[in-house]
């Protein structure tokens, strides 16, 4: 089957129809530095006390510079000890309701440190294959069968969490780079070997191959907590707002949507990490839900 | 083989209501508040190593420390060296009677504060 592949060479400086909004083009420069600032916080060796605190991006609590607990991580476990303690994640539950209802996946697109390498990774090459979008469907298969289901069958049989031989901790890329390859290096350079397995090594570098031609391939179609945090789009307070008297038809929200969603149809979607880059053409905006305003659905221009 | 995303028929007249409100955020946001307020101070009913009950941010932190303790991995005292004492065969026989006296633990799992392994699985 040929993947159809697109260029994603986006018009912002050469749409015949209008500028490039102000703000949009703020946002699109302004984003790259908020995930290298947000790098500080997640690679902070300092707060390794914070580990009793589940983060809301996905990132690797046995990186040796991480701060917070990774919440699939933290979510597996819990599964896993379901048959043995039947423990509530509370704190887990409460931040991801938290982040989720204020701001959505807005953090994929903004502070995770995994899908900035995937960006930066991205930026090699602009010819990128174009996914279907029911491979976003994958994530929820991923976080039900593997982060929910299958840690808590095989807790059922009495096999803990860290000695599951099938686990999402053992297949992660965002593991193997972060906990994997560090300790595999430090363990080849005293001369013990490359102690990280054949499996997570493999899956390491077909990530980070598959970053530099399709983008965001873990986003896209496997990270269950991009997934979940997406869920909230739909009713969280920050949200993207549509305002129909500014289109112009012009194609530069999808043009600039790496993540394949169609902006020109529903922008607070399942699909998108709210990377912000849509609102370059203007008539898309981020915005924030107040109580005394009460959004009303923008009227088309009278003609 | 490349190609330009072509121009969708786009008519913003027809565009799907996009509603927004903010009761249903910001009622999720009180509910992510409390719940993780209720985290904070929730007691598990997992124990530590040394016997007091774990909180849930110590059950957390254990996962990414190794600190989780199953009954198996716990291993009985090491037998009597021989050759240190008086008479082996004394002390031989009264240590397996302690063993057999030793009540398999009534715990399922317990916490272990002071783990520090690099990376459980």
């Amino acid at each position: 089957m040929a993947w159809p592949i697109i260029r994603m060479e986006c018009p912002v400086h050469t749409c015949p129809e209008r500028p490039p909004a102000t703000l949009g083009r703020k946002l699109s420069r302004l984003r790259p530095w908020v995930q290298t600032g947000f790098l500080a916080v997640w690679l902070a060796p300092v707060g390794r006390w914070l580990h009793g605190i589940p983060g809301c991006v996905f990132h690797c609590y046995s990186c040796p510079l991480s701060s917070f607990a990774c919440p699939i991580g933290v979510m597996a476990n819990y599964a896993a000890l379901l048959p043995v303690v039947g423990e509530v994640p509370y704190l887990l539950i409460g931040t991801l309701l938290l982040v989720g209802a204020v701001s959505g996946s807005l953090v994929c697109g903004w502070a995770c440190p995994f899908g900035f390498l995937q960006d930066l990774l991205g930026k090699i090459t602009n010819r990128k294959i174009n996914l279907p979008a029911w491979t976003g469907h994958i994530r929820y298969v991923v976080l039900v069968g593997l982060v929910l289901l299958l840690p808590m069958i095989l807790g059922y049989q009495g096999i803990p969490f860290e000695r599951q031989v099938i686990s999402i901790c053992r297949l992660c890329p965002a593991g193997a780079l972060e906990a994997g390859l560090p300790y595999s290096a430090q363990s080849l350079l005293a001369g013990n070997g490359w102690i990280m397995s054949g499996l997570k090594t493999g899956i390491l570098i077909s990530f980070l191959a598959a970053a530099i031609f399709i983008h965001r391939p873990w986003c896209r179609i496997f990270c269950p907590l991009g997934g979940l945090l997406a869920l909230f789009n739909r009713f969280s307070l920050f949200h993207l707002r549509f305002n129909s008297k500014e289109c112009v038809e012009c194609n530069l929200c999808r043009s600039r949507c790496s993540m394949g969603v169609k902006v020109d149809q529903a922008v607070n979607v399942t699909g998108c990490i709210r990377c912000l880059e849509c609102t370059t053409c203007g008539a898309l905006e981020p915005a924030f839900a107040l109580p005394a305003k009460n959004p009303e659905p923008s009227k088309p221009p009278v003609t | 083989m490349f190609k330009r995303i072509p121009q969708p028929p786009v008519n913003p007249a027809s565009r799907a209501r996009e509603r927004h409100d903010f009761w249903p955020g910001f009622g999720v946001v009180l509910a992510g508040i409390i719940v993780t307020f209720c985290g904070a101070r929730h007691l598990t009913g997992v124990d530590t190593v040394d016997g007091n009950t774990a909180w849930e941010s110590q059950l957390v932190k254990a996962f990414s420390t190794g600190g989780l303790q199953f009954p198996d991995q716990v291993a009985p005292p090491p037998p009597p060296k021989l050759d240190d004492v008086a008479d082996p065969g004394a002390a031989l026989d009264r240590w397996a009677k302690q063993q057999a006296n030793v009540q398999p633990p009534t715990w399922k799992i317990r916490v272990d504060l002071g783990a520090k392994a690099a990376c459980p699985t």
